[in-house]
C-alpha cells in the first residue's frame, strides 16, 4: 500500500491509496461543516437532491443506467456525523478495468461521474429543480421519522441528545422535519453554492490504477478545476466539549411499545486528551469492546441477563457508551453488575490476561483495516479531522505502551452522566 | 486434490476430500493480512427430524437445537470458553446459524495456528451440562426478544409463514421461548454427535497459504473419525400453493415495512440453479431496479422510499423471491408490480436493459472477490447448495433474454404471492 497526498487546492486535498490486491477501485469524497442547527437539515437535503440528476445527467433513472452499464458501478451519497462534524459523504466503487470483460476507463469515468454529481447540479432558475425538492423533502422528512424503528439505535441517540444537551453533538444528523418546510429552492442552491466554496473537501482514491494518470485526469476535470482554494472550517475532536461530568447520574426512560428493554449508559471520561486515546480506548476495551470483556462476560455470560452487552468508546468526545438489551424487569440487576463493573476498573481489578487480550484485540483490528477499502477511508478520514497522520506502527507502539497504572487512571477518571431506559408502556 | 481456477477473477480454489469425509477448500489470497477459516456443518433450522445412521426409528427434536448447538459448543470441560481463548490470542471468533448449515469461524492476523487448533479443538469437544444448558436460555431468550423488536424481521417471517405450509423455514432459526425450554443436554449431544460427523462438514480456509500445507495441518488434528454415513432427514412435503396471500402485523414504525413473496418450486439437481438464480436477479432489476419505469413512478408518486429491494433466496427444500419496501400503500405497490410483471411476460423484455443488468450482475459477484470473509462465507452457503461459486461468474454471460423471459413466465406468479406488512 502507499498513500500520497496531493493538496490540490486550499481546503482541497486528494488522497491517493494505492494497492493491488482489490478487484474494485473505490473513491469517497468528504465535505465536511461543523454540525450545527441552521445547516444540518440543509446539508442532508442537499446530498438527497444532488443524486437526483446533474446538469448533464438530468435524472435518478439515467446515472443509475449509467452505474448498470459500468458493471454495476455502486454510487451513493448521505451525511455522517463524526464528532462535531457533518460530513456530505459521496462513493463510487467500481470494478477495475483488469476484471472488465471489454476495454473501459471506468475509474476516469466515475471520477467524472462523481464529480458531476457533486459539483455540477441541475438548476432551473437559479434554485434546485423543483419536482427533486417535492419528493427529497418527503423522502428526508420520512428518514427523519423513522427514526424510532430501530430501536437500539433510537436508544442510543436519545441518550446522546440528553447528555449533550444544547451543544451540537445532540444534533440529529439528518436534522428536523420542522426546517424542512422552510427550505426553498432557491435558497437551498444559494446556500450549497456558498457552502461547496468553504468547505473542505477530501477526496480519497483507494485501488490499482496508475498514479500519474489518475493525478491528470482529476487536474483536467472541469468541475475540479472550477473549485476555489479556500479556508476550511472543521472542528477537531472534543475542542467543544458539550457535556461535563455530574456528581450524580440522570436516570431518562423513554416508553415505547418494545419486547426488550435497551439499556444505554452514557459515561463522561474527564481530563480526556488526544494523548491519553491509547489508554483511554484500551480502558474500553476492557470494559465493553470484546468477548474478554468485563461486560460481555458478567453481564451476559455470567449473570445470563442480556445477548449483548458492549461498550462503544467516541474517541472525539471523550466519551464511553455502554449498550445493552435486557428484559425489562432486570434493570436494577443490569444496573447493579454494570456499577460492579466500573468501581472494580477503578479498583485496579484488572489482570494481565484483560490486558494482553485487550492488546491483542486492538492490534488485530488496527492491522485489518489495510484489508478493507472502505475501513480504511473511515479510518483516515478520522485521522485527517483530528490533524493527525495514519500511522499504523505508532498506534501499535501507542497500544503496547500502555500499562495497568494508566488504565486505573483512566477508571478513576470516569463519571456516569447518563442512565438512559428505554421500556415498554 | 482437485483445482479450479477462474480466470475473469483470477482466483484459484483447491478442494481436497479427505479419507474420513471432511472437505477441505483453501482459496489463497496473496498480500491480505488477514486469514479466515470457517468450519461448518450441514446442519440448520429445518434439520429437527431425523433418522440417525444405523437406527430405523426417526428423533424428532424441538425447534431451536442446531442454533442452541451453536451457542453451547464454545464451552469446554476445563472451564474454559473457546471465545476467550481465541479473543485473547487476538484472532476474532464467531459462529452463526442459518436454516440449512452452522459455521464456526474466525479471522485474524497473529497466531493462526493456536487459533486453529483452537477452533479444531472446541468444535470436536463438546462439553454439555444441566447447569450450562440452563444458563444458555437465558441469553438465547434475550436473542429471540431482541429479534422480536426488529419490525424487518418480524415482516420476513410473516412472509416466509404466509408462502410456507410445513416446510419448517417457517419457523425462528432460534426456536422459541417455549420450544427452547424443552432442550436439554441429552438432546444436544445427540443432535451434535448426528451431524457434525466430518463426513458431513466443510472447512473453507482463505487468506495467503500453501494449499497442500495448510490442508495436511488439518488433516494432523482432526480426531479420526469414521465416515458415519448418510443421515436421511425428514422434510414433508411442501404444497406448491402458499398459505395465505396476506398477513399483517402491528408495531411501532413509522410508515408501514412490507414484504411481497413470491413462492418458487425447486427442482434440486434438475435444473441450472446458477442460471435460474441470475436470470431472476436480471429480471428483479429490468421489473423494479433503479433504473427502471416502475421505480422511477413509485418514487416520484411517493408510493416508496428510497430503500426498495429484491432478492432470490433458496437451498435445497425451498426458493422464493422477497421484493422488500415501505409505503403508505403496500396494496397498491403490489398491485402496480403485478400489473408490471403482466406487461413485461406480454411484450418481452428490452434487449438493452437486458444487457446492461446482465453487466450489472457480473460486476457484483466480481466484486465479492475483494474481501477475504465474503469469498468464505459465500463459497460454504453456495456449496451446501451444491453450488461453486465460480458458476456465477463462469456462467453469466452465457445467460441470454430468451432464458429469462421463460424464467419470468414460469416463476412471477400471481397466484402464488404474498404480501406480508407491520404497521
Amino acid at each position: 500500500m502507499s498513500y500520497t497526498v496531493e493538496e490540490k487546492k486550499q481546503g482541497i486535498k486528494i488522497h491517493y491509496i494505492q494497492d493491488k490486491k482489490y478487484k474494485t477501485n473505490l473513491i469517497t469524497m468528504f465535505i465536511t461543516n461543523p454540525l450545527n442547527e441552521q445547516t444540518v437539515t440543509k446539508n442532508a437535503l442537499i446530498t438527497s437532491i444532488l443524486r437526483m440528476g446533474t446538469k448533464n445527467i438530468n435524472t435518478q433513472e439515467e446515472i443509475n443506467k449509467k452505474l448498470e452499464n459500468m458493471y454495476g458501478a455502486e454510487f451513493n451519497c448521505g451525511v455522517e456525523k463524526l464528532g462535531d462534524n457533518q460530513l456530505l459523504k459521496f462513493y463510487i466503487e467500481v470494478l477495475n478495468d483488469e476484471f472488465v470483460p471489454e476495454k473501459k476507463k471506468l475509474l476516469k469515468e466515475s471520477l467524472d461521474l462523481l464529480f458531476e454529481i457533486a459539483f455540477n447540479p441541475l438548476v432551473e432558475e437559479d434554485g434546485f429543480k423543483k419536482d427533486y425538492m417535492i419528493t427529497e423533502k418527503n423522502s428526508l422528512k420520512q428518514l427523519i421519522e423513522s427514526r424510532p424503528n430501530s430501536k437500539d439505535q433510537y436508544a442510543f441517540e436519545r441518550c446522546i441528545e440528553h447528555m449533550y444537551k444544547g451543544s451540537s453533538y445532540s444534533i440529529f444528523k439528518y436534522g428536523k422535519v420542522e426546517d424542512l418546510e422552510n427550505i426553498n429552492e432557491k435558497e437551498l442552491y444559494t446556500y450549497y453554492k456558498q457552502m461547496i466554496e468553504e468547505a473542505k473537501i477530501d477526496i480519497y482514491i483507494s485501488g490499482d490504477y496508475d498514479l500519474e494518470e489518475i493525478k491528470n485526469i482529476v487536474s483536467n476535470n472541469e468541475n475540479m478545476q472550477n473549485l476555489n482554494s479556500r479556508e476550511p472550517k472543521y472542528v477537531v475532536g472534543n475542542e467543544q466539549g458539550g457535556s461535563s461530568p455530574k456528581e450524580s447520574p440522570d436516570k431518562i426512560e423513554d416508553k415505547m411499545d418494545v419486547t426488550q428493554g435497551k439499556l444505554v449508559i452514557g459515561l463522561n471520561i474527564e481530563n480526556g486528551s488526544p494523548e491519553k486515546m491509547y489508554e483511554m480506548a484500551m480502558y474500553n476495551v476492557i470494559l465493553g469492546g470484546s468477548a474478554t470483556s468485563k461486560l460481555f462476560q458478567n453481564v451476559r455470560e455470567k449473570a445470563s441477563l442480556a445477548y449483548t452487552a458492549r461498550s462503544v468508546y467516541v474517541r472525539q468526545k471523550d466519551t464511553i457508551f455502554i449498550r445493552c438489551g435486557i428484559e425489562i424487569d432486570n434493570y436494577d440487576k443490569a444496573v447493579e453488575i454494570i456499577n460492579q463493573q466500573l468501581e472494580d476498573m477503578k479498583n485496579g481489578i484488572i489482570t494481565d490476561e484483560e490486558i494482553n487480550s485487550s492488546k491483542n484485540t486492538m492490534i488485530t483490528s488496527v492491522k485489518t483495516i489495510q484489508d478493507e477499502q472502505d475501513t480504511q477511508i473511515t479510518y483516515f478520514i478520522g485521522k485527517e479531522l483530528s490533524n493527525e497522520k495514519p500511522d499504523f506502527e505508532a498506534y501499535i507502539d501507542g497500544i503496547n505502551s500502555v500499562t495497568k497504572e494508566k488504565i486505573v487512571q483512566v477508571a478513576n477518571s470516569i463519571k456516569t452522566n447518563t442512565i438512559y431506559f428505554l421500556t415498554n408502556a | 486434490m482437485q483445482i479450479i481456477e477462474n480466470r475473469n477473477v483470477k482466483e484459484k480454489l483447491y478442494i481436497e476430500k479427505l479419507k474420513n469425509g471432511l472437505t477441505v477448500m483453501v482459496l489463497p489470497k496473496k498480500d491480505m493480512q488477514k486469514k479466515f477459516v470457517i468450519w461448518s456443518t450441514n446442519y440448520g433450522s429445518i434439520d429437527n427430524k431425523f433418522i440417525i445412521p444405523g437406527e430405523d426409528q426417526i428423533t424428532e427434536v424441538p425447534d431451536g437445537v442446531a442454533h442452541f448447538l451453536e451457542h453451547k459448543l464454545f464451552e469446554q470441560e476445563n472451564g474454559t470458553n473457546s471465545l476467550d481463548t481465541l479473543t485473547a490470542i487476538g484472532v476474532n471468533a464467531n459462529a452463526y446459524t442459518t436454516n440449512d448449515h452452522t459455521a464456526y469461524l474466525f479471522e485474524g492476523i497473529e497466531n493462526f495456528y493456536p487459533a486453529l487448533d483452537a477452533l479444531m479443538d472446541y468444535v470436536q469437544h463438546p462439553y454439555f451440562t444441566d447447569e450450562n444448558v440452563e444458563k444458555e436460555k437465558g441469553i438465547i431468550g434475550q436473542e429471540i426478544m431482541m429479534y422480536d423488536d426488529y419490525p424487518e424481521w418480524v415482516v420476513y417471517m410473516n412472509a416466509v409463514k404466509a408462502m410456507y405450509k410445513v416446510n419448517p423455514i417457517n419457523i425462528d432459526i432460534t426456536g422459541t421461548v417455549e420450544t427452547i425450554s424443552k432442550i436439554d443436554k441429552n438432546i444436544l449431544y445427540k443432535c451434535y454427535n448426528t451431524f457434525y460427523n466430518p463426513s458431513n462438514m466443510i472447512m473453507f480456509i482463505c487468506g495467503e497459504f500453501e494449499p497442500e500445507e495448510i490442508i495436511k495441518y488439518v488433516e494432523e488434528h482432526l480426531i479420526s473419525d469414521e465416515n458415519i454415513g448418510e443421515i436421511k432427514r425428514i422434510y414433508e412435503n411442501e404444497p406448491d400453493e402458499i398459505v395465505k396471500p396476506i398477513i399483517k402485523a402491528k408495531m411501532e414504525v413509522s410508515m408501514p415495512m412490507f414484504i411481497i413473496g413470491i413462492k418458487d418450486k425447486i427442482d434440486f439437481g434438475n435444473e441450472d440453479i446458477v442460471k435460474k438464480h441470475m436470470a431472476i436477479e436480471i429480471l428483479l432489476n429490468i421489473l423494479l431496479g433503479k433504473s427502471s419505469k416502475l421505480y422511477k413512478e413509485l418514487y416520484e408518486q411517493m408510493l416508496i422510499k428510497e430503500e426498495f429491494g429484491a432478492d432470490y433466496e433458496f437451498s435445497k427444500t425451498y426458493a422464493h423471491v422477497v421484493i422488500t419496501g415501505e409505503s403508505d400503500s403496500p396494496e397498491e405497490v403490489l398491485k402496480r408490480i403485478n400489473e408490471k410483471i403482466e406487461e413485461l411476460k406480454k411484450t418481452g423484455i428490452n434487449e438493452e436493459e437486458f444487457i446492461s443488468s446482465r453487466n450489472m450482475i457480473y460486476g457484483t459477484y466480481v466484486k465479492e472477490y475483494n474481501s477475504i470473509s465474503d469469498i468464505s462465507k459465500m463459497f460454504i452457503s453456495d456449496y451446501f447448495r451444491g453450488i461453486n461459486s465460480f458458476d456465477y461468474i463462469e456462467n453469466c454471460f452465457t445467460i441470454t433474454k430468451e432464458y429469462v423471459e421463460q424464467i419470468l413466465k414460469d416463476v412471477f406468479d400471481p397466484n402464488k404471492t404474498v404480501l406480508s406488512i407491520v404497521s
